[in-house]
């Protein structure tokens, strides 16, 4: 089973994608802010992060830089964000970002963007 | 051909006040190459009433965390009227980092921010908007409930009422059962809203 890592302050929004992640069958754990999920991806491997960009501590962004600079095996990432400017766009895919979604996410969007992105890593 | 090293002149960072404790010394030290008396700088200048503008102006640009941290601490001691709006302008940066930081600073002045959280609720700019909200979040002021409750009725935009919404699905009490069911109705397209209404609702019922 996959494993997916969701990183989001708001609690409604990680049970809203550990629902729809679920239900599709992967496996998931949550992080409420970039140093949480900095812990739990240095210590356990997943198979994709979907990351928030604001968020006390480290944002997304700087959970994607810290987390790209690790000698570590490097999963696909989607950052959501309620930003759709195009210069958070760029910032994420610099910092790392595979795909970038607009919330609110929609679940067939995620999970396509998911399947896409799990298959392109088998490949 | 030798390599010469080129010896540099090191400075060291001393932890201590070497100028003037007055406002137009410690406006220069401000300015100081040196980190810590920068640090010391905006530490002391929390005794100068008219010292918000000139540290909003180095809080745009700084980028010593520790200075930072210190100017915003000196900012929510100050908590006047400019140092709030100082504060307010710094929630348009383009620095996410700033932006949270003084998220963090503006919930600690619930009697400050309270006065210009309608103002905020109502500006021109969604994501503005979206951190008045997360303001809110910690903010311990009577009103929190009913700024919410305004947000999920009158916002266009979805996602200053997903964050609104968020939050009063841990806060929220019967008072926010019909502006809920509207916000529902209102965005009957969007699953995240009806998912995390229904569970807002969930919650209010069983309390």
């Amino acid at each position: 089973m996959k494993r997916i890592l969701v990183v989001d302050d708001a609690a409604t929004v990680r049970l809203y994608h550990r629902n729809i992640l679920e239900a599709a069958g992967y496996a998931v754990d949550e992080a409420v802010n970039g140093i949480e999920a900095m812990e739990k991806a240095l210590q356990t491997p997943f198979d994709l992060y979907v990351v928030d960009i604001n968020m006390p501590k480290l944002d997304g962004y700087g959970f994607l830089r810290e987390i790209r600079s690790q000698e570590i095996a490097q999963p696909p990432a989607i950052m959501v964000s309620t930003e759709a400017e195009s210069n958070d766009r760029h910032r994420a895919y610099r910092a790392g970002a595979n795909i970038y979604l607009i919330k609110p996410v929609k679940p067939d969007g995620l999970l396509t963007y998911i399947r896409l992105l799990l298959a392109e890593e088998r490949t | 051909m030798p390599i010469i090293k080129q010896h540099t002149i090191q400075t060291v960072d001393v932890d201590e006040r070497l100028q003037p404790r007055d406002f137009a010394g410690l406006t220069a030290e401000l300015a100081a190459d040196n980190s810590t008396a920068r640090r010391w700088a905006a530490r002391d200048l929390a005794e100068f009433p008219e010292a918000a503008g000139i540290l909003v102006e180095r809080l745009k640009r700084e980028e010593d965390t520790s200075v930072r941290e210190a100017i915003l601490t000196t900012l929510a001691r100050l908590g006047d009227p400019a140092a709030v709006a100082g504060l307010v302008e710094c929630l348009r940066s383009e620095d996410a980092s700033l932006r949270n930081e003084v998220i963090e600073a503006m919930k600690e002045l619930p009697d400050e921010v309270a006065p210009i959280m309608s103002e905020l609720l109502e500006d021109h700019d969604p994501d503005v908007r979206i951190f008045a909200v997360n303001i809110l979040e910690s903010l311990c002021h009577p009103q929190v409930e009913a700024w919410l409750i305004s947000v999920i009725e009158k916002d266009a935009h979805v996602n200053v009422c997903a964050t609104a919404l968020d939050l009063l699905s841990e806060v929220g009490t019967l008072a926010s059962r019909p502006a809920l069911q509207q916000l529902k109705a209102r965005f009957a397209d969007e699953p995240y809203i009806g998912f995390t209404v229904d569970l807002a609702i969930k919650r209010i019922d069983e309390n």
